[in-house]
């Protein structure tokens, strides 16, 4: 049995106050209230109606559009996560280089985390733009066909992913680069002494000792994903027919778009991306985790 | 209500937190019981979706009416945002009773504002006052108006017009005064216009529009239909949208062969995207508002013309429906302050204010005197465009067709006639597939939204 | 050999820069144009006389100076009350003995794993029905406290040494003396580098911003540029002019903070 000062408990509970009624207000509660909205239909003007009890459920599981959406989701977090920690890495590994002047080069590929997913997204849909874009002018410099960046289902999700592989690159390059600042250089001078060469060195020395901050950056760059609104609302609205709607912006039509205020369905919704990133994060730490060389 | 005292308690948390930060609500609605206003002037709060430009004219329009009604009614117009937004700020006042006086909702929220229950239909103050609404247009009045009776007052209307570069019509060998008036002239022109470099690229293409839900229902009145049953929802409720009809295929499988052979370039959704190629010349046919007149005018380097919305039927009576949006006077406020803001819609008619109205942002006027107000004539001249708008308004035959569908959930249903052009255009799906499934996919919401309103 | 070597290595670097400064060359470069150099086909790369009549358009269509403003108090609001909070419950975790304590920072890293999506309609609601929709509250109310702060500033109280807080304990200094006058100024660097990350987290937020706020008085820079772009009367060269402006405060603190930043977002990116 553990004794407890009175005065120090008092102070705790002080302490953790501001934050826990914070969580509870804005966090627990809601998440609560999730559930029960997901129980419920909506009147037009969006509030709780009527109990429906699974109802929302066996529309949102019935429907062809939730598999759609899923699978979006899935591919545009392959297509964003994958090709950001592969580019991530080989950035990384180029700004390792014993030049001088490096700091500048280091510094510049830091740009695009300057942006936030809004300015990128401008910034992409004058370059996407398919009447008068930049990215088909300098095609057209090269006499390559227009393409239909945007426009064209099987082109829209790669588009928008391949923005938001630019914005997460210099994020993903700053916590690479410090990666690799940290590992000792003792290690790579043994591995000289050892004979071993520049591939070898980055096969067996350099990646095992980066696999937690590539564990880090697969963990929270795969949550990123999952949660992209922002780039999605700005450069296709979820278009061209339905291609690039993922969960989240599922959850935003339904609930909030088009004179909408399917409260109900969109909590359903919601909670099966909670369930999703539940799982995903679960997975990663207790799966992954242990494939993870540690220090 | 369930979690009543729950929600309280957090709701008085929230108000405490609130507080601290420096935040805080606007008062919440007086009862509609208060038989006279505490003080003068009365406030009158309007919300509305008019940015930039429009905005400033619906500043000035209170600015003016403020002055002429000092001491006794004040009027304060707020942005909130595109219609969408403005709709959503309504009902999340509605939630938390706080909704304005007077708020402007677009054509297609007209049926949900009226199922709402929270609106005093503007045939109470015409009624109780005669007020004459001959010089009103009769069919902007046609579309606001359901059995006759006017639930809300037509503010900013538009139509779609046809808008082509009359240098490129030139230069084609075309003529330049005569736009096409149906789908297959503007094939049989866009077929010269259209031009390729050495490498077979193309530089110029004959049409051009967004894919915008719109034009379906455009399209489909200009046929003489109905886009939704029971009278285009005013008979009753619609309980069905028809947009998967011969004509409706028809004009599907015009505009996926014009992209297909390369004569109409596909420029998405975002009428903005459809616009910038029209203006840059890479297309020389577009569909747009009424409203985009004066930024084509301003935007492009070559002559612009305008003709009437293109017919899919060459023999057909119908004519394009009245879009835009409307005000309406919301019943939770009290009985002075809807009176002022009746006071304020009847300002907003008069002829020299829609004369203003018009020339400042290129939307009709609502009633014909405003046409002769010498301000609106020399407007006209500068751009005799618009005269091809008025006089497609005034050709227009006002009847169940061309007074447009009414439907609660019309939003969604553009967007589903939006994803039917989407897959056909983009070949996912053969047009009349692709207006089936739009009609399947918006049934759910059409149902539910009858039996919420039941 | 080394040279040609070297000069490889500068090729590759100086190519990717390129590619990974470009929008923001680009940017900046068509804030400088005139509007008819975007709107033509091909578009302009260089403005042909560079002018400054963009920025000035800008305000033109949104009130900007307010949107900067709202971003300013947003952001800075939000990251004060993040290191108030997180100090407040990371020292109790950190120093303190009380009942249920492992329970409670439980429910604090549980915090992590709901993601905000989960939780917006309901909140969206709470703003709603309390009237608060288009205030500062509800663009800040949600994000005062973080489970990320708390177990960031946690961990690097956990390695300051315990008997120099037992000692300022039982010479009688209180906690709250304790921790302003020598925890908080030892622990600058892990604050400084939270509250960078957390006011960049802050500044570049979207969705939430965008549904609870409707005039653009109201509105964050973020929303008021994409408005830009859906303004009726769309000019490229004025959205670009104002995604320049919104990029100022972050491109300084990319270039100028680069190793807190790093250290914010290692530790603090445990949750997106």
């Amino acid at each position: 049995m553990k004794r407890y000062s009175r005065a120090e408990s008092y102070t705790a509970a002080l302490f953790v106050a501001p934050s826990l009624i914070l969580f509870g207000l804005f966090i627990f509660y809601p998440l609560l209230r999730s559930v029960s909205l997901s129980f419920y239909g909506n009147d037009i003007i969006g509030r709780p109606g009527l109990f429906v009890g699974l109802g929302q459920y066996r529309t949102l599981f019935a429907s062809p559009a939730l598999r759609e959406t899923l699978v979006n989701t899935l591919l545009f977090t392959l297509y964003t996560v994958l090709p950001g920690l592969v580019v991530g890495v080989l950035l990384a590994l180029l700004l390792q280089l014993r030049l001088r002047g490096i700091g500048i080069f280091r510094t510049l590929m830091a740009t695009p985390f300057a942006f936030s997913v809004a300015t990128a997204a401008v910034v992409f849909a004058v370059f996407f733009n398919p009447g008068v874009g930049v990215f088909n002018g300098l095609l057209g410099l090269v006499h390559i066909r227009p393409q239909p960046w945007l426009t064209d289902p099987g082109r829209a999700l790669p588009s928008v992913a391949a923005a938001t592989v630019w914005l997460q690159l210099g994020y993903n390059v700053l916590v690479l680069s410090a990666g690799l600042g940290a590992i000792p250089e003792e290690i790579y001078e043994a591995a000289k002494l050892d004979g071993a060469r520049a591939w070898s060195t980055l096969r067996h020395v350099t990646l095992p000792l980066l696999t937690p901050t590539l564990f880090f950056l697969l963990v929270v760059s795969t949550i990123i994903s999952l949660q992209s609104f922002g780039q999605i609302h700005i450069l296709t609205r979820g278009g061209p027919a339905g291609a690039t709607t993922t969960l989240v912006y599922s959850i935003y039509l339904n609930a909030f778009a088009f004179g909408s205020s399917n409260f109900g369905l969109a909590s359903a919704q919601a909670l099966v991306l909670f369930v999703i990133v539940l799982a995903i994060t679960t997975f990663q730490f207790g799966v992954l985790e242990r494939k993870v060389f540690y220090r | 209500m369930r979690l009543t005292g729950r929600r309280t308690v957090l709701t008085i948390l929230i108000l405490v937190l609130a507080v601290a930060c420096g935040g805080g609500g606007s008062p919440t609605a007086q009862s509609s019981s208060d038989p006279s206003p505490s003080s003068l002037p009365v406030e009158v709060t309007w919300w509305h979706g008019m940015g930039g430009t429009n905005g400033d004219a619906v500043k000035a329009l209170s600015e003016k009416f403020n002055t002429a009604n000092q001491g006794k009614i004040h009027i304060t117009p707020t942005y909130q945002g595109n219609y969408d937004d403005t709709l959503a700020k309504l009902k999340a006042g509605i939630q938390s009773n706080q909704v304005p006086t007077m708020v402007q909702v677009y054509d297609i929220g007209s049926r949900f504002m009226i199922d709402s229950k929270q609106v005093t239909p503007m045939a109470n103050f015409i009624d109780a006052e005669h007020y004459s609404v001959a010089d009103l247009e009769p069919n902007i009045l046609g579309y606001y108006s359901i059995n006759s009776k006017l639930y809300s007052m037509p503010f900013n209307s538009s139509m779609p017009l046809l808008y082509y570069n009359k240098d490129a019509f030139t230069a084609a060998g075309l003529d330049p005064s005569k736009p096409p008036a149906t789908l297959d002239e503007i094939r049989t022109a866009a077929q010269k216009l259209t031009k390729k470099d050495a490498s077979g690229q193309v530089t110029q293409y004959g049409f051009g529009a967004a894919i915008y839900g719109w034009f379906l229902e455009q399209w489909t009145a200009r046929a003489d239909a109905q886009y939704c049953n029971n009278g285009n929802g005013r008979d009753s409720n619609a309980t069905k949208i028809n947009i998967n009809q011969p004509q409706d295929v028809k004009v599907l499988q015009w505009w996926t062969q014009m992209v297909a052979d390369g004569l109409a370039l596909n420029t998405g959704r975002k009428t903005d995207d459809a616009a910038a190629a029209f203006m840059a010349g890479r297309s020389v046919i577009n569909l747009e508002s009424t409203g985009s007149l004066r930024k084509y005018q301003a935007g492009a380097k070559f002559q612009v013309g305008t003709g009437f919305y293109p017919k899919s039927e060459p023999g057909s009576a119908g004519g394009p429906i009245i879009g835009g949006a409307s005000n309406w006077i919301m019943n939770a406020r009290p009985k002075y302050e809807q009176n002022s803001a009746w006071t304020f819609i009847k300002f907003l008619n008069q002829p020299d204010n829609q004369a203003y109205w018009h020339t400042h942002t290129g939307y009709f006027p609502t009633g014909k005197k405003a046409l002769d107000e010498p301000s609106d004539v020399q407007w006209r001249q500068q751009y005799p465009q618009f005269q091809t708008a008025i006089d497609q308004l005034h050709q227009t035959k006002l009847n169940k067709a061309t007074q447009g569908c009414l439907l609660g959930v019309m939003p969604k249903a553009r967007q589903a006639a939006e994803v039917a052009i989407e897959k056909a255009i983009l070949k996912q799906a053969e047009p009349k597939k692709a207006l089936d499934d739009a009609v399947a996919s918006i049934q759910p919401d059409i149902d539910q939204y009858n039996q919420q309103v039941k | 050999m080394r040279l040609l070597g070297r000069m490889l290595g500068y090729g590759a670097l100086t190519l990717v820069a390129l590619v990974l400064i470009f929008p923001l060359l680009f940017a900046v470069s068509a804030s400088l144009m005139a509007p008819h150099e975007l709107s033509q086909y091909p578009p302009a790369l260089l403005p042909a006389h560079p002018d400054l009549g963009a920025f000035a358009a800008v305000q033109r269509v949104i009130p900007l100076s307010r949107q900067y403003f709202n971003s300013v108090l947003v952001a800075a609001l939000v990251t004060t009350a993040q290191v108030v909070t997180g100090v407040l419950s990371a020292y109790a975790f950190a120093f303190l003995r009380f009942p249920f304590r492992s329970l409670i920072f439980g429910l604090f890293i549980a915090t992590l794993f709901v993601p905000y999506e989960a939780v917006i309609i309901p909140n969206y609601l709470t703003m709603a029905n309390s009237g608060l929709i288009d205030t500062y509250a509800a663009l800040t109310l949600p994000f005062l406290a973080g489970g990320v702060s708390t177990f960031l500033l946690r961990q690097f109280f956990l390695s300051f040494p315990r008997d120099l807080y037992e000692a300022a304990i039982v010479d009688g200094t209180g906690h709250l003396r304790f921790l302003w006058s020598i925890l908080v100024p030892l622990s600058r660097p892990a604050i400084a580098s939270l509250a960078i990350f957390q006011f960049i987290a802050t500044w570049n937020q979207y969705f939430w911003p965008l549904l609870v706020t409707r005039s653009p008085a109201m509105q964050t820079l973020q929303i008021g540029i994409s408005q830009l772009q859906n303004a009726d009367a769309q000019e490229e060269n004025v959205v670009l002019a104002g995604v320049v402006l919104a990029l100022i405060p972050t491109l300084i603190l990319t270039f100028a903070a680069q190793r807190h930043i790093v250290r914010g977002l290692t530790a603090g990116a445990v949750r997106g």
